[in-house]
């Protein structure tokens, strides 16, 4: 590694560039890997969050909680489906809202449970569960412990959030957003009077999906499968596909993945030419070293040595300048780091940093020493 | 190694004391009957045509010819970084005839030394590494090849440079520390292809005096290609070369 090290100690300013665009390529992938977590988890948060093992939506609401409907007979009809060993209702519904501390209205998710066991969020970062219909766990992104919300009926209210229809945060759950909203979790009850203050001339309040457990032996899955074949309205999905298919998901992975591939495809582009590029610009230092006996495995050692080093500095400076990135919020979207995602892409692109080496290796493999007799230049 | 050269190679497993001694006979250089040829198309190219020569322990040859005579091909041959077409090539009692590439590249690092026309020095590497790098891509006895680098550069006469990149040296200094970096395997041969070129009378003329010095201070065989006459006379002999082949 003598020659590899002197070099690179030599071409501080050509590698230190490289190194740095390399940091840059690497800051970039994770400030968008943490945007598109982030935006997901804000979208669909508080699906994931939720602590009913299966959600069943009404196939009309196209696995949407806003679009879903449960009328009486499909909720008899999915509590009744053999394997179930508890349900309860959920509604979900979007309300404007004042907070204490604010003297602007805003607009806030409630997501009222029947049963803590099948709509509670888990698990909290602080405070604790509702005990009574005034009280609330919310979204730790919008909401601190102890502050006092008004759900606003049509029209709005003068003054602040005072009266009886006021919500006390007693709790917090991480991540637990849903669309992108502020997003308070309910008893039931604390719903249903949300959506009559919103919409005084409502009339019953029908959950929007059923949550429902298995007994012991039977998986989520399974009861899931069982729920949809007992009823053709039924729209059974577990939490993780719940949160997954949730329209709108699948397109911003596939739009994020577009840009990864694109990420993915300049960074081994960029190591891979420099590489070639030195090792064209050193081929007469080559060439005399093949000639005075270096084995070509051990040039190709030192240049894969250079290539590890190099992708290795980048993705560390890349990691340290993401790292307070990560911390950071993007609008109304929590950015956070992700440990699993710079595991993956630190042995992605070290592997394709090495692949794109390889031209540059068979460029030093194919290096005739009798080259070093042709008087073309050099020192 | 198999052709035919048992009594030179059975050298080579001899006890080191005993090698030294019975190597002190051995010609550093014996080429017999070699012949290199090309194919360029449909026919053949001779570069170099039986060419027989036997180069002594110490002595010094200038190769003499004009362009395209086959110097550099003689000296690629006797260096290990060309294999003949035919013929039998034995440096200090190694033959090297049939090496693979591989064994030529083993044996250009272990037993001989190169200085060449123009490329002779890595230049992000400093004099002093510039000698160094031959341990460093063989043996590795990191404290010995110090010690031999820097011994060899005050005998050139170049201890404060050491430091220096090739971009900081004149002309004739880096051909001083190619000298060094050719000598640091202590070779029983050394090739010098046209060493004089690149520099002015005076200074041509001052390093194959070094050259000789350096050569015959340490006991080793030279073949010095040059075509320019004016320096033959720093030679124990002048050997000419004309279209292939040796004039006898």
């Amino acid at each position: 590694m003598f020659l590899a090290l002197k070099e690179m100690r030599r071409a501080k300013v050509r590698f230190g560039l490289l190194i740095s665009a390399i940091a840059l390529l690497v800051l970039l992938i994770l400030a968008q890997q943490a945007i598109q977590n982030g935006l997901i988890t804000s979208f669909i948060g508080a699906i994931e969050r939720q602590s009913a093992p299966v959600l069943v939506y009404s196939v009309d609401g196209q696995k949407t909680l806003q679009g879903s409907l449960i009328p009486p007979d499909l909720q008899k009809a999915v509590e009744g489906v053999d394997g179930v060993s508890s349900s309860g209702k959920i509604g979900q519904g979007t309300f404007t809202v004042r907070v204490s501390g604010s003297r602007e209205d805003s607009d806030a998710a409630i997501i009222g449970y029947e049963r803590a066991d099948l709509g509670a969020p888990q698990p909290l970062s602080g405070g604790r569960l509702p005990n009574s219909l005034d009280e609330a766990v919310g979204s730790a992104a919008d909401f601190s412990v102890g502050d006092r919300v008004r759900v606003l009926p049509p029209g709005g209210v003068e003054g602040g959030p005072e009266g009886p229809e006021v919500i006390e945060v007693v709790g917090l759950a991480e991540k637990a957003q849903l669309q992108v909203t502020p997003t308070l979790f309910t008893k039931w009850e604390t719903y249903v009077a949300a959506v009559r203050t919103a919409n005084p001339d409502a009339g019953a309040v029908l959950p929007s999906v059923i949550g429902l457990a298995p007994v012991e032996g039977v998986t989520p899955e399974e009861l899931a499968s069982r729920a949809n074949r007992a009823n053709p309205q039924a729209d059974a999905l577990t939490r993780a596909e719940a949160a997954e298919l949730t329209p709108g998901v699948a397109e911003v992975r596939s739009s994020f993945q577009v840009i990864f591939l694109l990420f993915g495809m300049v960074v081994p582009l960029v190591t891979g030419l420099f590489f070639l590029i030195v090792t064209l610009q050193k081929s007469s230092s080559l060439v005399l070293l093949r000639a005075v006996g270096a084995p070509a495995g051990r040039l190709v050692r030192s240049l894969m040595f250079q290539v590890v080093v190099v992708v290795g500095l980048g993705l560390v400076i890349g990691v340290a300048l993401y790292t307070p990135l990560s911390q950071a919020r993007a609008g109304s979207v929590d950015l956070s780091f992700d440990p699993q995602a710079v595991l993956v892409w630190s042995a992605l692109l070290l592997s394709l940093g090495v692949l794109s080496a390889l031209v540059a290796a068979r460029r030093v493999l194919a290096i005739d020493p009798i080259e070093a007799t042709k008087g073309d230049g050099g020192i | 190694m198999e052709n035919g050269g048992e009594n030179v190679n059975a050298l080579d497993e001899q006890r080191p004391g005993v090698e030294a001694e019975a190597l002190a006979d051995v010609p550093a250089l014996t080429l017999e009957e070699v012949r290199k040829t090309y194919r360029v198309g449909d026919s053949e190219v001779v570069a170099l045509d039986r060419a027989d020569l036997t180069l002594g322990r110490d002595e010094i040859i200038a190769l003499v010819g004009p362009s395209g005579s086959g110097k550099t091909t003689l000296c690629s041959i006797a260096g290990g970084i060309l294999s003949p077409t035919s013929g039998r090539v034995v440096v200090s009692g190694k033959d090297i005839s049939d090496y693979s590439p591989r064994q030529l590249t083993d044996f250009r690092r272990e037993s001989v030394g190169f200085v060449f026309q123009t490329v002779n020095l890595i230049p992000f590497l400093t004099a002093r590494e510039n000698l160094l790098v031959v341990d460093e891509i063989g043996r590795r006895d990191r404290k010995r090849a110090a010690a031999r680098a820097d011994q060899l550069l005050d005998e050139l006469g170049l201890s404060d440079r050491a430091s220096n990149l090739p971009s900081e040296l004149s002309g004739g200094q880096k051909q001083r520390v190619a000298i060094g970096r050719a000598l640091m395997n202590e070779p029983a041969l050394v090739m010098f292809d046209e060493p004089t070129s690149a520099l002015d009378t005076k200074l041509g003329e001052q390093t194959v005096g070094l050259i000789r010095d350096e050569m015959k201070s340490r006991g080793t065989a030279a073949i010095i290609v040059t075509h320019d006459d004016r320096i033959t006379r720093y030679a124990d002999r002048t050997v000419r070369i004309t279209d292939g082949r040796l004039d006898s």
